[in-house]
């Protein structure tokens, strides 16, 4: 076993600067992708860690000005499933927080970390997609904020630089002149401690006369990251939404799916499931923006 | 020497793989329902190792023909060798496999005859004086009791409501034979010790025995211990296996406790002035019957003895206990299992609901009627009942490895996906209590049976919720989503 290092920041300033002696450390929030893929096997520990779970100031849910939402990164998954305005407007992103993994996961395991960790299956990935969520990332140079889209770029990959640290998700606003709704969905083959098999997200603002006036659809675990669904979003756009519509849009989504065989399904199953699961969230995401009850 | 197990090779290094199987089975069956012939061909696949697979072939033969009045059978099972992690005894090996085909194709049978699945079952299940297939004659078992409690449970004849699925499943298993001894000590403070070579694997099935001490020698069961698990020192028991464990050792145990008991009352009778049968073992005493104000605390009689320089300390063996009557093999051979001693019945029947659109399946509630004889422990057999469906809901649904270039592509629990306690669905237990011919005061195993039927049950839920039979194991989601499409064609 190889000597191990590891810091613990207690504030802010002192996790700037300990990355900044150490630019590769890896950085520990909630431990829940870190600490349990080393004691699995799947990958060792990295040889230097920054623990940052005790910063305070990396916690924790504010609106900002003009209705936007600021998700600090530390951040864990049982806040933001316990975000009475979360659950209001960011519905999705609710939704997908109440579906990670076991309740000790969603207690342990943050926003920032669930994102740096950049799984296809992530659960807040297409939420974060549909809510053109941004990320703030900080280093002793200072900060900069770029698109989640952006920040992603592949299967365990982010464009984050050595010795910059996620601070937060930032949701800019949402148009809200016509009523929008939300919704994320998962197919899952039991009803705790599972994995995406295929998810997807949707936003819609629909008008008092059924016409979808905005779209937004992105999908889950379907391929090498979480991706939006433009041409089914283009289906919905502008139109009434009506069954073919949805369908319609459904079908754009399964083709813009990249799946993979592997354990949990065939790419054959996944595709045709990108097609309802997508097609539920869109009817999820209508009913919420009509207020239709127990949506 | 002590060997401990990654999660990794718990499931890559030992035999605890169920056998994978390819079941063919062919029934004769006439106009108005009952079953005259079957064929049945297994093969099994045993991985590198044979393992216990000649005993388990034995077992899979007599599955095949089920708890079922067939005159005729041909059944075959061929063990074949495959270079894939050794298959061997897992609870109730190759019942849950084979039940979930024998009992899919019981209902196809009976559909066949216009029957539905409890009618089909009622009028073949073995009863009273039926003869078994290896020639065994039936006497005190509850195979139609269990059928009939388990249908009403549910309210089988009403059918599934709209959007669910309804489904029967009936099975048997055996009690093991074996030899088995304890030691049973009454100490000067009045509690009693059992000392025992059975082992303890988190069933229960050993500290039941303190219930069965304590009932025989009228203390609290809180004033029994136990010790237990040191193989080595303690007399000789077969081990957790074979849903032997309170059946041989609790037999056992009654011995070592009548012999102690005697004795108490022995010196007892002597204490009081009484005659030995006119006392009675109650609440930690010695009580002259009808007269609770003469006694004498059983402490107090431990601790005379010890002063009159006697320990009362019993040990006590029972042998083997004796096979039913059979030809002297299975279609399999003759190896371990000639007939099923003391015979144990259990119907369980299954709500379910299917998502059309994935193929995803719902168990929302099971239904189980089981005859272990007289109950013994009932807590531990709910306990055992409510595991066994649990488990047998994830070997029918969600469980299964799946194999890549010779190696498992899923040895960790993200992937080979057991139930959680939110998939649980609502589980009823009622028990037909049909005294058993050999066991510790009637009863019988009680370890294996509850994990045979649930997911037969389930795979009948299945079809009734949506027209579609699913001929593989587990029935993923995404192998119902195929049933579906195909049923369509």
């Amino acid at each position: 076993v190889s000597a191990l290092e590891y810091f613990e920041a207690a504030d802010i300033k002192q996790a700037r600067e300990l990355l900044g002696r150490h630019p590769t450390a890896a950085i520990l929030a909630g431990g829940t992708d870190l600490v349990v893929a080393s004691r699995s096997g799947k990958r060792a520990l990295p040889g230097s860690i920054l623990d940052i779970h005790k910063v305070p100031q990396l916690r924790g849910i504010e609106a900002q000005g003009r209705g936007a939402l600021r998700i600090g990164a530390l951040t864990t998954h049982a806040d933001l499933e316990a975000s009475a305005e979360v659950r209001r407007d960011w519905s999705a992103l609710s939704d997908a927080s109440a579906l990670v993994g076991s309740p000790a996961t969603r207690h342990l395991g943050t926003i920032g970390g669930n994102v740096c960790n950049a799984s296809p299956a992530m659960e807040a990935g297409s939420p974060l997609l549909v809510f053109d969520a941004r990320v703030e990332l900080m280093s002793r140079r200072g900060k900069r904020q770029l698109s989640f889209a952006e920040f992603v770029v592949g299967p365990g990959r982010t464009s984050a630089h050595d010795g910059e640290i996620l601070t937060a998700v930032v949701l800019p606003p949402v148009n809200r002149r016509v009523p929008v709704g939300s919704a994320y969905l998962r197919l899952e083959y039991r009803q705790a401690m599972e994995i995406a098999v295929v998810g997807a997200a949707a936003l819609v603002a629909v008008d008092g006369r059924g016409k979808c006036r905005f779209a937004r659809i992105a999908l889950t675990a379907v391929a090498p990251t979480c991706l939006r669904a433009e041409h089914a979003e283009k289906a919905l756009q502008g139109r009434q939404v009506t069954d073919d519509a949805i369908a319609e849009a459904a079908h754009a989504a399964a083709d813009a799916a990249r799946p993979i065989d592997d354990v949990r399904a065939s790419a054959d199953y996944r595709r045709e499931m990108v097609r309802v699961i997508t097609s539920r969230a869109i009817e999820r995401a209508v009913a919420r923006a009509r207020k239709e009850p127990s949506r | 020497v002590r060997v401990i197990f990654n999660r990794h090779e718990e499931f890559v290094a030992p035999d605890k793989v169920n056998h994978p199987m390819a079941i063919e089975l062919k029934t004769g069956v006439t106009r108005d329902g009952v079953m005259t012939a079957r064929i049945a061909r297994l093969v099994m696949d045993t991985g590198a190792y044979a393992s216990d697979a000649p005993a388990i072939a034995e077992i899979a033969t007599m599955m095949a023909a089920g708890p079922y009045r067939i005159p005729n059978l041909k059944i075959e099972c061929h063990t074949v060798y495959t270079n894939k992690t050794p298959a061997g005894s897992v609870r109730a090996p190759s019942g849950p496999q084979i039940a979930w085909a024998v009992e899919q194709h019981t209902d196809e049978v009976g559909r066949s005859a216009g029957l539905n699945g409890y009618e089909i079952r009622r009028k073949n299940l073995l009863g009273e004086g039926d003869v078994g297939p290896t020639g065994q004659r039936m006497s005190a078992i509850g195979a139609l009791e269990c059928l009939d409690k388990a249908a009403e449970m549910v309210s089988f004849s009403a059918g599934a409501s709209a959007g669910e699925g309804l489904g029967l499943g009936c099975g048997w298993w055996f009690s093991f034979p074996a030899a088995s001894s304890v030691e049973l000590k009454l100490n000067t403070d009045g509690s009693a010790t059992v000392i025992t070579g059975a082992t303890e694997s988190g069933t229960g099935a050993v500290m039941g025995l303190a219930l069965i001490a304590a009932e025989e020698l009228g203390l609290d069961p809180g004033r029994v211990s136990i010790v237990y698990q040191d193989t080595e020192a303690a007399t000789w028991d077969m081990g957790s296996s074979g849903s032997q464990t309170t059946y041989n050792n609790g037999r056992a145990l009654i011995a070592a406790a009548g012999e102690l008991r005697k004795r108490v009352l022995d010196i007892a009778s002597n204490k009081l002035e009484a005659a030995a049968e006119d006392l009675e073992l109650v609440d930690g005493s010695v009580r002259v019957r009808g007269t609770p104000s003469r006694g004498i605390t059983i402490a107090e009689v431990a601790s005379a003895a010890f002063g009159d320089g006697e320990i009362l300390v019993k040990r006590a063996s029972q042998d083997v206990v004796p096979m039913p009557e059979n030809f002297g093999a299975t279609c399999a051979g003759r190896v371990v299992f000639p007939a099923f001693a003391d015979p144990t019945f259990v119907c369980q029947a299954a709500r379910v609901t299917v998502d059309d659109k994935t193929g995803v399946v719902q168990v929302k509630e099971i239904a189980a009627a089981h005859d272990f004889g007289k109950v013994l422990n009932a807590e531990g057999a709910r306990g055992q009942v409510e595991g066994g469906i649990v488990q047998s809901i994830g070997y029918g649904l969600t469980e299964g490895t799946q194999y890549g270039e010779g190696r498992q592509l899923n040895p960790h629990l993200l992937d080979y996906k057991l139930q959680t306690a939110a998939d649980a669905p609502a589980i009823a237990i009622e028990f037909v209590e049909v005294e058993g011919a050999s066991g510790p005061r009637g009863g019988k195993g009680v370890g294996e049976p509850p994990i045979i039927v649930a997911a037969a049950a389930v795979g009948n839920a299945i079809h009734s919720a949506t027209g579609a039979r699913v001929r593989e194991l587990p029935m993923t989601a995404p192998r119902v989503w195929r049933a579906l499409r195909e049923r369509r064609k």
